[in-house]
C-alpha cells in the first residue's frame, strides 16, 4: 500500500500564486479526481507532484519519504508517471517505440523493453496500433497510447491530465473502463484530472475541487455533486458555458 | 507476431552502414587504382573528414544540439599523435616541457590514435559533465566557450605544445588504408549507437523533451554518453588529420575545421549519419573542383582560371542554398537502406 500526498503546496509565478497552501493525497487502487476551472492550478500541481515545477513552499510524499526537489526522471523512476494535456507523443516513432522509449529511459534493454511495450498495449487494447506512427493517430487513440506509455514498468501512481478532452460519449466511457481497470487490475493510485464532471463523478472514489490555486471542497461524488461552493466556483467563470458541469452538477 | 529480438534490430538497420562503408571502399579503390599522388592526398582528405562529421555527428545527430566546439577534440587528438609518433631527438626542440615517458614514447599509428582518442573522450567527459545540463542556444555557445579555451591552452602551453608554431616531424602516413579502416570504424561506432538504447533515448530527448523526462530519460546524462563518443571520434580523426598532414598547430583544428565539418554535417541532414557521410563526399567533391579551377584549367590553348577565394564562396553558397531549399539537409532524418528489406 503506498501513498502520495502534496503537503501545503504552493507556487508563485512572478508574483501570480498558482497554488496556495494545496493538500491532497492519494493511495494504491485509488481514483482521485481533481477539478476546477481554467487556470485553477491543476496541471501545476500535477507538475509539482511530477518533479517538473519545484513549489514555492510545502512539500511532495512518498510513503511519507520526500519527493521535493527530486528531478522529473527520479520521480518517474520511483513510481510515479504522467501524461500531458497535449498529449506529447513521440511525433516521429511508431507507437510501440513511444512505449519501448520508456521502458529504456526506465532501465530494460531494447528486447526487455519492446516485450513489455507489446503486453502493455495488449492489455490497453489497441495492439493493432504497434506500427502506426504516433504522430498520425486520431485524439482518442493518441491518449490511450499516451496512458499506455505512462504504465511501462507498474508505476504506483498515475496522474491523468484531461485524457478525454475531446473525446465522444461513448469514447469516455472507455476511458473510465480503462481507468478503473487501471486501478482495480494493477493497484494503480490514479489522479485524474478532467473538465468532464460527469465522467469524474462516475469514475473517482474522491474529488478535489481546486479554485483559483486554493482547494475548496473535497470529499466523495455525491457531496461535490451538492456542493453550492463547487457550483459557485464554476457558475462564476466565463469558461463554463461549453463545459457539461452544469447538467453533471444538476 | 512481431519479431522482437536485437538480432531483428540489427538486420533492419544494418544495410546503413554496410552501404556508406562500400561508398568509403570504392573511393579508396579509386585512389588506389589511379595511383596519382595528389588524387591519393584528396582521398585520404575525404576520409579524414568522414571520420571527423562522423564524430560531430554522433552527438549533434542524436542530441539536436549543434556544438561549435568539436574541433577541440580533434585537436586534442592531433596533439596526441605529435607527443607520441615524432622522433624523441625532434620532439627535445620543439617540445621540451615534455614529461620524460611521453618524451621518449615512440609508438605506432594505431596505437597513437587510440590514445587520441580516449585522451579526447577523458576531456569530453570532463567538459561533458558541466556542459550536458546546459540546453539549446545556451549549450551551443558553452560548446564554443569550450573550444576557444583549449584553442588557447594549446597556443599558450609552449613546453608541451610547441605554442602556436608548427609541430613537424610527424610521420606521414601515405597509404588510404590506414585513413579507410579509421573512418569505417567511425561510420560502424555511429551506426550502433545510434541503434542502441542510448541513442534510441536520446533522439527521443531530442525530439520531446519533456515527454522524455516522465519516462525517466536523465537527458543530461544521455547527452554526456553521445558527448563522450563523439568526443572519442572525433579525437581519432585529428589523429588521422595530423597523421595525413604531418604537422599540427592549434589553429589546424580551430575555427576553419569547426566551419567545413559543420557545413558537410549540415548539408548532408544533421539527424542522419548516412547524411554526414554524403555530406562530405559531395562538400569535398565541390571543393577539389572549385580548387582544380582556381589554379586553372586548360580550355582548348587559353588557361581558364577562377580568382582565389572562390573555393570559400563557393562553398558558403552551396551551404546558404542548401538551407534554403532543403532545411534540414540532402538526407533530412533518413538513411541509405537497401531496397529489399519491407
Ligand atoms: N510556467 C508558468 N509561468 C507563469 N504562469 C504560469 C505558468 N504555468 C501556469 N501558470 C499560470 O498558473 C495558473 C494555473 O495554471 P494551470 O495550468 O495549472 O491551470 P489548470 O487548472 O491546469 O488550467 P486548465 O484547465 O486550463 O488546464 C494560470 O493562471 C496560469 O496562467
Ligand atoms: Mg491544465
Amino acid at each position: 500500500m503506498s501513498e502520495l500526498s502534496a503537503d501545503g503546496v504552493s507556487v508563485a509565478f512572478a508574483g501570480l500564486k498558482a497554488l496556495s497552501e494545496v493538500s491532497l493525497k492519494v493511495s494504491s487502487g485509488q481514483i482521485l479526481g481533481l477539478i476546477g476551472p481554467n487556470g485553477a492550478g491543476k496541471t501545476t500541481l500535477v507538475n509539482v507532484l511530477t518533479g517538473f515545477q519545484a513549489p514555492t513552499s510545502g512539500a511532495v510524499l512518498l510513503d511519507g519519504a520526500s519527493l521535493t526537489g527530486a528531478e522529473a526522471h527520479e520521480v518517474r523512476r520511483r513510481g510515479i508517471a504522467r501524461t500531458f494535456q497535449g498529449g506529447r507523443l513521440f511525433r516521429d516513432l511508431p507507437v510501440i517505440d513511444n512505449l519501448e522509449v520508456t521502458g529504456l529511459g526506465l532501465g530494460l534493454s531494447r528486447a526487455a523493453a519492446i516485450r513489455e511495450a507489446e503486453e502493455m498495449l495488449d492489455w490497453i487494447g489497441i495492439a493493432s496500433l504497434a506500427d502506426r506512427i504516433a504522430g498520425t493517430l486520431p485524439y482518442t487513440d493518441e491518449r490511450r497510447v499516451a496512458i499506455g506509455r505512462a504504465l511501462m514498468r507498474q508505476p504506483k501512481f498515475l496522474l491523468l491530465d484531461e485524457p478525454a478532452a475531446g473525446m465522444s460519449a461513448q469514447e469516455a466511457n472507455d476511458l473510465s473502463d480503462l481507468i478503473r481497470r487501471i486501478a482495480r487490475e494493477r493497484d494503480c493510485g490514479v489522479l485524474l484530472i478532467e473538465h468532464n464532471v460527469g465522467l469524474v463523478l462516475g469514475v473517482c472514489d474522491h474529488i478535489v475541487v481546486l479554485d483559483s490555486g486554493a482547494v475548496i471542497e473535497t470529499g466523495p461524488p455525491a457531496a461535490i455533486r451538492a456542493s453550492e461552493t463547487v457550483r459557485h466556483a464554476y457558475m462564476g467563470t466565463a469558461a463554463d458555458t461549453d463545459l457539461p458541469v452544469q447538467e453533471a452538477l444538476v | 507476431m512481431r519479431q522482437t529480438s536485437s538480432l531483428t534490430i540489427l538486420r533492419r538497420t544494418v544495410s546503413t552502414p554496410v552501404i556508406l562503408i562500400l561508398l568509403l571502399v570504392a573511393f579508396a579503390i579509386l585512389s588506389w587504382a589511379v595511383g596519382s599522388r595528389p588524387f591519393n592526398q584528396t582521398v585520404i582528405d575525404i576520409l579524414v573528414q568522414v571520420t571527423l562529421v562522423t564524430g560531430l555527428y554522433i552527438f549533434i545527430g542524436n542530441s539536436g544540439v549543434i556544438s561549435f566546439g568539436h574541433a577541440a577534440f580533434a585537436c586534442l587528438g592531433g596533439y596526441v599523435i605529435a607527443w607520441t609518433t615524432i622522433k624523441p631527438m625532434m620532439k627535445k626542440n620543439a617540445m621540451p616541457g615534455l614529461p620524460d615517458w611521453l618524451m621518449s614514447m615512440e609508438i605506432g599509428w594505431w596505437a597513437a590514435a587510440a590514445l587520441a582518442a580516449l585522451w579526447a573522450a577523458l576531456w569530453a567527459g570532463i567538459f561533458g559533465a558541466i556542459l550536458m545540463r546546459l540546453s539549446g542556444i545556451a549549450a551551443s555557445i558553452a560548446t564554443f566557450a569550450m573550444l576557444a579555451m583549449i584553442n588557447a591552452i594549446y597556443s599558450n602551453w609552449s613546453g608541451v605544445t610547441g605554442g602556436t608554431s608548427s609541430i613537424v616531424g610527424i610521420p606521414i602516413i601515405r597509404s588510404v588504408w590506414p585513413y579507410l579502416a579509421v573512418a569505417s570504424l567511425a561510420v560502424i561506432i555511429a551506426w550502433a549507437y545510434s541503434i542502441s538504447r542510448h541513442g534510441l533515448i536520446l533522439r527521443a530527448a531530442r525530439d520531446e523533451p519533456t515527454a522524455a523526462r516522465a519516462s525517466g530519460v536523465d537527458i543530461p546524462r544521455a547527452r554526456l554518453i553521445a558527448f563522450v563518443l563523439s568526443g572519442a571520434v572525433m579525437g581519432a580523426g585529428g589523429a588521422m588529420l595530423a597523421l595525413s598532414i604531418g604537422v599540427v598547430t592549434p589553429n589546424t583544428f580551430y575555427l576553419g575545421l569547426t566551419f567545413t565539418t559543420l557545413s558537410m554535417l549540415v548539408v548532408g541532414g544533421m539527424g542522419s549519419l548516412s547524411g554526414a557521410v554524403l555530406g562530405v563526399l559531395i562538400l569535398s567533391s565541390l571543393i577539389q573542383v572549385l580548387r582544380w579551377l582556381e589554379a586553372g584549367v586548360q580550355i582548348g590553348t587559353s588557361t581558364f582560371a577562377l580568382p582565389g577565394g572562390v573555393q570559400e564562396i563557393g562553398l558558403g553558397v552551396v551551404m546558404i542554398l542548401i538551407l534554403m531549399f532543403r532545411p534540414t539537409g540532402i538526407m533530412g532524418n533518413r538513411e541509405l537502406k537497401f531496397p529489399w528489406r519491407r
